[in-house]
């Protein structure tokens, strides 16, 4: 494992924070008012943010299975780490299953879904395998061309004149409740909290001071993003979005420019694509780097079993129904506990039970953080 | 790291045995060097007698050919018969090497495997009864080609000539370039039957020390029995041997490999070859010619895209014209789509095995054109432009759009200012294709982003392969995107080390107008 330069951080932060929302109107319960919704959820998962940051900080060259050790001690962290390998496993499962999902929705409706989401997996596979380092590089070099879709994509948007701002009123129609209601704790636990996964990067870090800041702003360009591609989907679909199947993709299909740019929507999956490889990719490695830091097995044999036990159970929801019903009602409540739960107890812990050894360590850190 | 035992930088390892000492007696001596070189026929022994050494017993051997008789003639046996020893003085052998041989370097040799060695290098041996010692001078020479205009990487404006055969040419024509006392050469020999000599050219202060350590043990650690290109070192010595794309480039221009070691790479100079090898490189080093340097920036800035556009169409364009037609008929405009649609009308093929064909035999033809005789050239285009394209389409056999498609991926295949990286653009192309035909644009995502990973974690001499672009370095990414002027092109683009990283203190020059 290699260290990772704080771009290369500042970078993973936002794509990660990005990953698949576009595939999905995030808030569609909220209606017109889903952007705020989506404000609301940011700002509650900053929160959060700020305990991982915290968390991190308590001692900086720990990973995730170290803190865990350093606060609850050898055998619950093993208990708890093994929860943490099985919750990533099944985060980058329910990426696979999107991913399938997608493909044969909008791009291949005859080919067999094994083979696609098989693909995948040997695309994220060959990653761990070749590392961090790797990865992160990818996702840097990705992040242009996504940008720059993106970017496009939304000019081309707007200078058609499609987003329609009467469609974003009346704001509040039924009062703030209906609102926060759409956004916690659904928009809160996906996307904005999943950044527990960088408890496990963060020590790969080159520059560990940069941390808080790749953190905050990358959370901040990665959030804005969000909230602004929410609105802009409804302000052109209005009341369709909350009905359609990939909203995003609907939108783009409205464009078209001088009879020869249509039917752009192959660049929408792309992009949909990139987003959901680098998700299900950054919680594979995240969970083949916690099981190799709990158990001391091969990394490359650790990275075979997950990817393994992901891809399998990726077949065992029955249809897109089931895997959406499952990931957006069930699935998001019960990753509260992972995402928000463990780390604010760990933190708690950590103000007591790390203090004792931070003489120890202050001294160390503060070297490396010069050095870094 | 590496297995094989540590090598001296000076001479091969033996085949096997000790090192023998010569023999005192002439006659042995002679017939020890006619049985080592199998009593070949251009082996020449010429006794040195003269009145003015009475009583001595001196011979002159060498092998024809490689030798210039000229020199020999000139420098060794004129002045050796025209000198007498001192009598009564017994080391009257190390004077003789060093007062009356005149070629420009002389050194003794008391091995039999030396003597060999030197005789094989073209240099001339003395040999003299009662002494154990023999005298090589350097006297090798032999036909030459001399320097001539290059033939691969051609420029308009630009220096026109280019390296030769001979090593020792091409470190002059270097070092005439680059007039610098930090300019380093490292020579090895490599190659136990060949024993070919190896340059490492370096700039002190420039180029990373580390780097060149580790080349210099790469190099060493080579245990092959011949060296006959470059290409040999190349895949000896880079990182990665399982990857289609390059990780050191070549050159045959001098100023080329200057223009790289002023940017901190290190050139291997491979004796036999006019291409020189240069490392660490990048990914988007490939795509850098001499020309950019001698052209002003905006044209330069302007060819430079259009190389990396030429090059992704040369490796993509029939994949997606493939996925495209098979799979996503709907992303073509309507009346595109039915143009097409009645151009396809009655191919027998699949677009696929259609795209297959027609790029196989493309390359087929190419390779036609690369090992003929010059003689039968007009034949190869005759077949390949009428019978292969014209009348494939007319057949019915292939649709005119495929002709196309694949002429111009050919014809953007030679943008690439290096071949290397040009060949892997064509290998990568039949994956994709393949990949394409199965599973569309879905296939060609997958494989660019398979693509991608693997060239994120090579290395070419510690230098990521994406860089300056994934890692970032802020100083140079701009100057290797596209070309900046040159008051502006402050830093060395190899940023391997931290050392000297500037080429120019970098401000514009005062007397341009804001």
């Amino acid at each position: 494992m290699n260290r990772i330069g704080s771009y290369q951080l500042f970078v993973m932060v936002i794509m990660f924070h990005i990953g698949s929302t576009p595939l999905f109107l995030l808030g569609s319960k909220a209606k017109q008012d889903s952007w705020i919704a989506v404000v609301i959820g940011a700002v509650a998962g900053v929160i959060v943010m700020t305990v991982f940051v915290a968390l991190q900080q308590r001692k900086p060259d720990a990973g995730l299975i170290e803190l865990l050790r350093l606060t609850v001690g050898r055998w619950m962290a093993v208990v708890i780490g093994l929860l943490y390998a099985v919750f990533f496993a099944y985060q980058s499962m329910r990426n696979v299953r999107d991913f399938g999902e997608l493909t044969s929705l909008s791009l291949l409706q005859n080919s067999p879904k094994w083979i696609i989401m098989g693909i995948i997996m040997f695309i994220a596979w060959y990653t761990v395998i070749n590392g961090n380092e790797s990865f992160f590089r990818t996702t840097q070099l990705l992040f242009i061309v996504v940008l720059g879709s993106y970017f496009l994509l939304g000019m081309l948007v707007l200078l058609k004149g499609l987003p329609n701002v009467r469609m974003l009123r009346p704001v509040l129609e039924q009062g703030l409740m209906p609102v926060v209601r759409a956004a916690l704790p659904d928009i809160f636990s996906f996307p904005f909290t999943q950044g527990v996964i960088f408890l496990v990067f963060w020590k790969f870090a080159a520059n560990r001071k940069a941390i808080r800041k790749t953190a905050y702003w990358g959370y901040t360009a990665g959030a804005l993003f969000i909230v602004l591609m929410n609105a802009m989907i409804v302000s052109v679909l209005g009341p369709l979005a909350a009905v359609s199947a990939l909203p995003y993709l609907e939108v783009v299909q409205l464009v078209q420019v001088a009879n020869f740019v249509e039917r752009l929507d192959v660049v929408v999956t792309l992009l949909l694509f990139i987003g959901l490889y680098i998700k299900l990719t950054a919680f594979y490695l995240g969970a083949a780097i916690v099981l190799r830091e709990l158990f001391h097995i091969s990394y490359k044999w650790g990275a075979v079993i997950i990817g393994a036990a992901i891809y399998g159970t990726s077949f065992l929801e029955r249809n897109n129904t089931v895997h959406l019903w499952i990931g957006l009602g069930i699935s998001l409540k019960v990753s509260l506990v992972m995402q928000v739960g463990i780390p604010v107890v760990l933190l708690l812990l950590a103000a007591f039970r790390i203090r004792g050894t931070k003489q120890t360590n202050t001294p160390v850190s503060a070297a490396e953080g010069k050095a870094g | 790291m590496f297995s094989n035992k540590e090598k001296g930088p000076s001479g091969p390892k033996p085949d096997s045995g000790k090192p023998e000492p010569l023999s005192t007696n002439l006659g042995v001596n002679i017939k020890m060097l006619t049985a080592k070189l199998g009593e070949s026929s251009d082996f020449v022994i010429r006794a040195l007698r003269s009145d003015a050494m009475p009583g001595v017993e001196m011979v002159i051997a060498y092998i024809k050919g490689i030798v210039e008789e000229d020199a020999i003639h000139q420098n060794v046996i004129n002045p050796v018969m025209g000198w007498s020893a001192p009598p009564g003085k017994s080391s009257w052998i190390e004077t003789l090497r060093q007062r009356v041989i005149t070629t420009g370097s002389t050194k003794q040799v008391s091995m039999q495997e030396e003597a060999v060695n030197a005789l094989l290098d073209g240099q001339c041996l003395i040999l003299t009864n009662g002494f154990r010692e023999a005298i090589a001078a350097d006297t090798s020479g032999g036909e030459q080609r001399s320097v001539a205009e290059p033939n691969t990487q051609t420029v308009i404006r630009g220096p026109q000539y280019s390296f030769t055969e001979n090593i020792a040419t091409n470190i002059g024509l270097l070092r005439r370039i680059v007039r610098s006392a930090d300019f380093r050469l490292r020579s090895y020999t490599v190659g136990r039957k060949t024993r070919t000599t190896v340059g490492l050219v370096y700039m002190n202060n420039i180029t990373d020390l580390h780097v060149v350590k580790e080349v210099e043990e790469r190099i060493q650690a080579i245990d092959i029995d011949g060296i006959l290109e470059s290409n040999y070192i190349e895949e000896f010595i880079s990182d990665q041997t399982y990857t289609p794309f390059p990780t050191m480039m070549n050159t045959e221009r001098p100023d080329t490999a200057a223009t790289y070691l002023l940017d901190g790479q290190m050139i291997i100079l491979v004796d036999g070859t006019p291409f020189a090898l240069a490392g660490p490189v990048t990914f988007f080093h490939f795509f850098r010619s001499a020309e950019d340097n001698y052209q002003r920036f905006d044209i330069s800035t302007f060819l430079r895209l259009l190389r990396y556009g030429a090059f992704l169409v040369s490796m993509l364009l029939p994949s997606l014209f493939i996925a495209i037609t098979t799979f996503h008929q709907e992303m073509l405009p309507t009346p595109l789509l039915i143009s097409l649609a009645s151009q396809r009308e009655g191919i027998p093929f699949p677009a696929l095995v259609e795209a297959l064909l027609m790029e196989l035999t493309f390359e087929v033809l190419r390779e036609a054109g690369v090992r003929m005789p010059r003689a039968v050239g007009p034949a190869i285009s005759i077949v390949g432009a009428l019978v292969l394209g014209q009348s494939a389409v007319q057949a019915g056999l292939v649709s005119p759009a495929m002709v196309i498609v694949v002429s111009f991926t050919a014809i953007s295949n030679f943008v690439t200012p290096q071949m290397s990286m040009a060949s892997a653009s064509r290998l990568i192309r039949f994956t994709l294709m393949l990949l394409a035909g199965m599973l569309g644009i879905f296939g060609i995502m997958a494989g660019m982003l398979f693509l991608i990973i693997h060239m994120t974690g090579l290395r070419s001499f510690g230098v990521p392969y994406m860089a300056p672009f994934a890692p970032v370095k802020r100083e140079t990414w701009l100057d290797m995107l596209i070309r900046l002027p040159w008051w502006a092109r402050v830093f060395r683009l190899v940023a391997v080390s931290s050392v000297n990283p500037r080429r120019q203190r970098g401000h514009r020059p005062r007397h341009q107008k804001e």
